[in-house]
């Protein structure tokens, strides 16, 4: 009986498998084709394996320079992100107090309330400080953005280090400063692994903020270059450097998901422990 | 002791309020100026901003695009919560219950779809459903079907289901995995006890599995709705812009047609405080009807 179940139940994971493998497999097969086998023959492997779609769409579309932002957006937004969510979380968790508890309900609620609505002001105020246009800029508004988030599951971790060892350095003589700096941040290290797995991937892939944000084409991140790619490509009919170019903007993070992939899975589950 | 509470106020100002500085003025500020920009009329390029007090709700409740607008915001929120929360229960049982040997590949796999882009998934997509050089087409060509091939995301009544069918591939790997972890944390003994009692895998799944991890179900479904409201538009924008017409028009690409291509910044400030408000009644009616089920074991 659960031999048979194994392998009915195995059809549909198969399956599934393969809707989902299957449109990464033709995006990666269309950015080697020309545009005539994308035409002919949608479903063959291309003829020959040539990188000319790749290095014409990183070098005349675009998107080689968008690739370098995504990334500094990306790295500046994690690290601040961290700077901005580890005093506050361990303040929080460490000093409950009346305050403290509405402090966390703010922080909360705010997740509750679509992003959207702050858009227009959120631009405007932009606008007023000379910030529009500006990967710095959006660095911060990404990383204040996921604030509530971060702070949120480092609160779960820090809960987890027994109060002795803090009391223990105080009477040592260290500062507040150090026991939250040289004790706590490192003992909160998978934590903020998987925040920050997590915060990073979103950086990444985030369109919206930058498609208002932002305004010169040299200041494009990789989801706005890719739909200026996209309606370029349709323009031109150049499908195999559009394929290229998603092949451009996904490969990095399924590389980085599948190396961290063990330490989301154990961060999730070390924090739910409590 | 003096200096020392001070010194104590001094950390407890170092922790918490730089950053709560920033965020009141980047995100407090941008939601209460939301609601306060939804009692103008303006176009955002000249500095006049005149009060029209409701006129903007008013001309909202008038508006025939946006009624289209929040149909088809249900109907992804609906497709959404049926299709995800089923496969994605199915796939964390037979993952987690059955012993499947290759159980990590297809965990890694399914999960490939969350860590995408939205704005890659949605071109991806559409050019699946492209009536030329589209997967989907050349299928049905293949399978003698020619004459169900159409341009799907041109096509007033599939464009809905069309744009659902990668929302609920994207939305699998992370609720699988949620779920995965609540029902790792089920006692096996009680599973045990069932097989010794005689019950049917497919009990045991009623009576044990979906009422034990009913938590997570309840979040998830929860998640997925408040995403789904505050994040369909994403793809639609990238697939279709709302179009054919406005059949595929979702609150959140209409907010951003009407402010940041037609420049009319009050009225899509008062789209931005409905999609506030129908998100809140929405979760408040979904958490009174899932908390209605009782826990039984």
């Amino acid at each position: 009986m659960k031999a048979f179940s194994q392998i009915m139940v195995r059809i549909p994971l198969i399956l599934w498998a393969i809707i989902v493998i299957f449109p990464l497999v033709w995006m990666f097969m269309g950015a080697f084709k020309t545009n005539a086998e994308i035409f002919t023959s949608p479903w063959a492997l291309p003829q020959t394996f040539n990188f000319s779609n790749f290095a014409r769409a990183w070098n005349d579309f675009n998107i080689g320079r968008a690739f370098l932002n995504s990334f500094f957006v990306t790295a500046l937004g994690s690290i601040l992100t961290l700077a901005l969510s580890i005093p506050t979380a361990y303040a929080l968790e460490r000093i409950r107090s009346k305050m403290g508890e509405v402090l966390i309900n703010v922080y909360l609620a705010s997740m509750m309330i679509p992003a959207v609505l702050g858009w227009i002001p959120l631009f405007f105020l932009l606008m007023k400080l000379n910030l529009l246009d500006n990967l710095w800029a959006l660095s911060l508004i990404y990383a204040i953005s996921h604030v509530p988030f971060t702070i949120f599951i480092l609160i779960g971790f820090i809960g987890n280090i027994p109060k002795e060892l803090e009391e223990a350095a105080t009477v040592d003589g260290m500062s507040q400063y150090g026991i939250l700096f040289k004790i706590i941040t490192p003992l909160i290290k998978s934590g903020i692994m998987t925040v920050t797995i997590l915060n990073a991937i979103s950086y990444w892939n985030e369109f919206f903020m930058a498609l208002i944000l932002l305004q010169t084409e040299s200041n494009t991140t990789l989801g706005v270059a890719m739909n200026l790619l996209k309606t370029k490509a349709q323009y031109e009919s150049a499908w195999g450097v559009l394929f290229a170019g998603l092949c451009i903007a996904v490969i990095p993070v399924i590389i980085f998901y599948t190396i961290f992939q063990r330490s989301i899975v154990k961060g999730m589950t070390e924090g739910a422990i409590k | 002791m003096a200096q020392s509470a001070k010194q104590r106020y001094l950390f407890l100002a170092f922790c918490l309020l730089p950053t709560f500085l920033l965020f009141l003025v980047f995100t407090v500020y941008p939601m209460l100026g939301g609601l306060y920009y939804s009692f103008f009329e303006w176009s955002g390029t000249s500095s006049v901003k005149t009060f029209i007090g409701l006129d903007n709700y008013v001309k909202l409740w008038n508006d025939t695009i946006i009624k289209q607008a929040i149909f088809n915001d249900f109907f992804f929120v609906f497709v959404k919560v049926i299709g995800i929360m089923m496969l994605s229960l199915f796939f964390a049982v037979a993952l987690t219950q059955l012993r499947i040997k290759e159980a990590p590949f297809y965990r890694i796999v399914f999960f490939f779809p969350n860590i995408m882009s939205v704005v890659v998934i949605g071109i991806l997509w559409q050019f699946i459903y492209d009536p030329s050089i589209g997967l989907v087409n050349s299928f049905l060509m293949k399978v003698g079907l020619t004459e169900w091939a159409r341009p799907w995301l041109g096509d007033m009544t599939w464009v809905l289901p069309s744009i659902a069918i990668p929302a609920i591939w994207a939305g699998i790997g992370l609720f699988m995995l949620l779920l995965m972890g609540g029902i790792s944390n089920v006692p096996k003994s009680l599973y045990e006890a069932a097989d010794i009692d005689g019950a049917s895998e497919w009990q045991q799944f009623w009576r044990i599995t979906v009422p034990l991890i009913w938590p997570q179900i309840k979040t998830s479904i929860l998640y997925i709705i408040i995403t789904s409201l505050n994040g369909s538009f994403v793809l639609v924008q990238v697939m279709t812009g709302g179009g054919p017409g406005s059949a595929s028009e979702v609150m959140g690409s209409y907010l951003y047609q009407r402010a940041f291509e037609d420049f009319q910044f009050g009225y899509g400030a008062a789209i931005g405080v409905l999609i506030l408000v129908v998100s809140l009644i929405t979760v408040l009616i979904s958490q009174f009807i899932l908390k209605k089920e009782k826990v039984e074991y």
